[in-house]
Parts: C-alpha cells; structure tokens; sequence
C-alpha cells in the first residue's frame, strides 16, 4: 500500500466553493421545508376528508409519489417535464418540484397519521362544549395531534436535508456538485470528498440532535398528561 | 403545445431497459444482504461493554446515517481507491457504499429491537440459570425479532429506492439504461415516463408485499 499524502490545507483553500455550496444548500432545504409543511397540510386534509372528491386524488398522489424513488422523478422533471410543457427548465427548479413533491407525500401522510391518532372522544368532548368542526380541529384536535407528527417530521426533514445532495447530478451548485467540481480541477478527490461528507454531517447532525431532544420531551409531557 | 406520445420507442428498445432492471435487482439484493451482515456486526460492536468498540461503532453509525447516501457513494467511488489503492468498478463501489448505510440504519433496528424487550424477560432467564447465548437465542430474539421486522422492511423499501442513485456513477441500473437510452434516441418524454411508471409498479408491488407479512405476523400475535 502506498503511503497517502494528505493535503487538507491546500483544498481547504478554496473554502468559497464549499461555502457556496453549502449556501445552496441550505437555501434548497429552506425553501423544500416550507413547501414541505404547506403542501403536507393541504394534501393530508384531502387524504384525510371523506369526500371522495378531494380523497381519492390525494391518496392517489401519496402512493405514487413515495412508491417512485426522487431520484427519478427529479431526471423526470428536468429532461420529460420541460418538453412536454414546452418550457426551459432550470436544474433549481427541476430539482425543487422533484423533491418537494416527494416530501410532500411524505409529510401528508404524516399530517394525517397524527390526526388520525386522536381519539374520537377528543372531537366529541369538542362537540359537547358547543365546538362546531373547524372549532374543535384547531382548538383540540390539531394541538395533541402536532405533537405527535413532530418526531416523525423531524425525521423527514433530515431525510429532505440528505436528498438535496441529488441535485448535484442535474449540476444544481450545491455543495456535493461544488465538491465534485472541485475535486475535478485540483485532482484531489480523497480530501475533497471527505470534507463535502464532514460538511453534511455538520449540516445535519444539529437536525438529528433536535429530533432526539423531542422526541425524549413529548415522550415525558406524554406520559405525565 | 400539444406533445405527440409515441411510446413504440420505448417497446423497440426495451432489451436495454430489462438489462437495466437485471442491474437493479443485482445491487438491490447483493447489498441488502450484505448490509443486514454489517448491521448484526455494527449492532453487537455498538452494545458491547467495551467502549473501545462500542464508542467508534456509535460514531460511524451516526455518521454513515447522517450524510447523504449520494455523497457516501461518490466517496467511495472517487476518494476510497486513491486510499486502498485499488481501482473499484461502480458496482464494487455501490455495494460498499449501500451495506455500509443501511447496515448502519439496521444495527439500530437490531439495537432498538433487543433493548425494547423488558428488563424482566432477561432477569426470568437468568433466574432460570440460562447462559448469555442461550437466553438471547432462547427469550430475547424471538421477541425482539418480530418487533425488527417492520423497520427492516422499511429500511428494504428505501435501500431499494436508493439504488437509482448509482446512475450518478455509471452502473447501468435500470434508471442509468434509460438515461442512456433517452439521450440517444432524444425521446426523454416516453423514456422516462415509462421507467417512472414502471419503478412505481415495482415498488407498489413490493410494498404490497411488506404491508402482507406486516398483518400476518400481527395475526399471529394474537
């Protein structure tokens, strides 16, 4: 075996690049986030309705979405999607509608599970003090009920942070693309690689910590409810 | 605006597209056994009494499930040979690359399942003079192991999503064959309609088949 030279300090020197890369990173998870918890409401609200009309579409969308990996629906909306709309399409975007659906499926299934794990006699103690529907959701319902969906989301934020990276393969900049370029140019792809993972696991291992950290504190209000 | 489907291009070539599903199924299967050896040796050096096993154990773990499955595959594709000195063909590289993240993901199965069973269960065995060995295998894994199961699957279910990801290195899996095919043949929309349409029957069938041994082993408890 050959002894391996390292040269951390001098990839080091380019920290611009992985500190653009991790900036659009960041950015793609944010946004990807929020579409995350808005979409996750209005499709698991569908999925959760009775009305056929608005349930059928939205288990529909869930199945498909997490039965197919992001990966491919990402090559689907960046090479299918832009022809067949007759539109240029932007890896950024390509990317946000891959993914975000994605997770969108993910987090409406999660947003129903939580409401769905309350117990009826929340909703007709609700009924019994005068509460109308929408009443007795937010004011009873929704409150238990999110705090159930936030270790299981959390969770899935990680996930969402982690996927981002796939991006890089429609050459969206962030911070694996950066690293892969990078590594390209300067032909140090050990240390360049290494610190494209250690940034990662930077990035998320706050979001894991969290997640432990909640999921210890409603396991315990839980239990003295 | 009106786009002419033409999905003979996709019936034409589907060799290719087989040949590519074969590629799936090879690294889906060799890497899912491969991972579910790592997870039982990661999990047994994470519970072990000695820290200078455990406590490394815990950080590659960590590690390995709090980074990108993409980055983990390109740093053994592009950074592990200059390392080791040997060059790797994509499909050595995945296989690396998958048994090492889902055997992390599964050695916390296997942890969370054996640490689930009551404290009582094992101090029952003791009582009846049972070694260490003869507990596990007798009292404690056959509990422990229905309660794995599930996660397991989930875990199956995402390992086998996750091997697309191997395009980005040029293993011609199913997702990679069709890439290839759509750039030649400059029929993107068929091509990859279809494969999508094709990956979400594969998997709906697999799930299918999960959620089928979920039930029946919760019929069974009963």
């Amino acid at each position: 075996m050959i002894e391996y030279e390292w040269k951390f300090r001098e990839v080091l020197e380019y920290w611009p690049a992985f500190l653009n890369g991790m900036a659009l990173t960041a950015q793609l998870s944010l946004i990807l986030l929020i579409a995350a918890i808005l979409g996750g409401v209005i499709v698991g609200s569908a999925r959760y309705s009775k009305n056929r009309f608005f349930n059928w579409p939205a288990t529909f969308f869930i199945e498909a979405f997490r039965n197919t990996p992001v990966f491919v629906q990402i090559i689907w909306f960046f090479f299918a999607f832009p022809i067949l709309i007759g539109v240029q399409m932007e890896g950024f975007y390509a990317a946000l509608l891959g993914i975000g659906l994605n997770m969108i499926a993910y987090s409406a299934e999660i947003f129903r599970a939580g409401i769905q794990s309350i117990e009826r006699g929340q909703w007709e103690a609700g009924r019994a003090i005068g509460m109308n529907y929408f009443q007795s959701m937010r004011r009873v319902v929704l409150p238990q009920a999110i705090r159930r969906m936030i270790p299981a989301f959390a969770n899935r934020v990680i996930e969402l942070v982690k996927s981002t990276s796939i991006a890089s393969t429609i050459a969206v900049g962030e911070l694996l693309y950066q690293g892969h370029q990078l590594a390209n140019t300067i032909y140090r792809p050990m240390e360049t690689y290494t610190i494209v993972a250690v940034l990662f696991f930077l990035m998320i291992y706050p979001l894991a910590l969290l997640t432990y950290f909640l999921e210890k504190k409603l396991n315990v209000d839980m239990r003295s409810n | 605006m009106g786009y002419d489907w033409d999905f003979s291009y996709v019936f034409k070539n589907q060799g290719i597209l087989w040949e590519g599903f074969v590629g799936t199924i090879q690294i889906a299967t060799a890497s899912l056994f491969l991972g579910l050896v790592v997870g039982l040796f990661l999990a047994s050096l994470r519970m072990s009494k000695y820290r200078l096993l455990s406590i490394p154990a815990t950080c590659l773990i960590e590690f390995l499930r709090m980074t990108p499955l993409m980055v983990q595959i390109f740093w053994v594709f592009f950074a592990l040979p200059i390392l080791i000195d040997v060059r790797l063909d994509p499909f050595a590289a995945g296989l690396i690359a998958f048994s090492m993240q889902s055997g992390s993901f599964f050695a916390e199965v296997f942890r969370g399942g054996i640490q689930s069973i009551d404290r009582s269960q094992w101090e029952g065995a003791k009582s009846l003079g049972m070694t260490n060995l003869k507990m596990m295998r007798r009292i404690i894994l056959p509990q422990a192991v229905r309660r794995m199961i599930p996660p397991l699957m989930e875990r199956s279910f995402e390992l086998i999503k996750g091997t697309t990801q191997m395009a980005a290195i040029s293993y011609s899996d199913l997702l990679y064959n069709a890439m290839v095919l759509s750039s030649q043949l400059y029929r993107p929309v068929e091509i990859m309609t279809f494969t999508a349409l094709f990956y979400l029957c594969f998997l709906t069938l697999i799930s299918f088949g999960m959620r089928t041994i979920e039930t029946r082993i919760e019929k069974a408890r009963e």
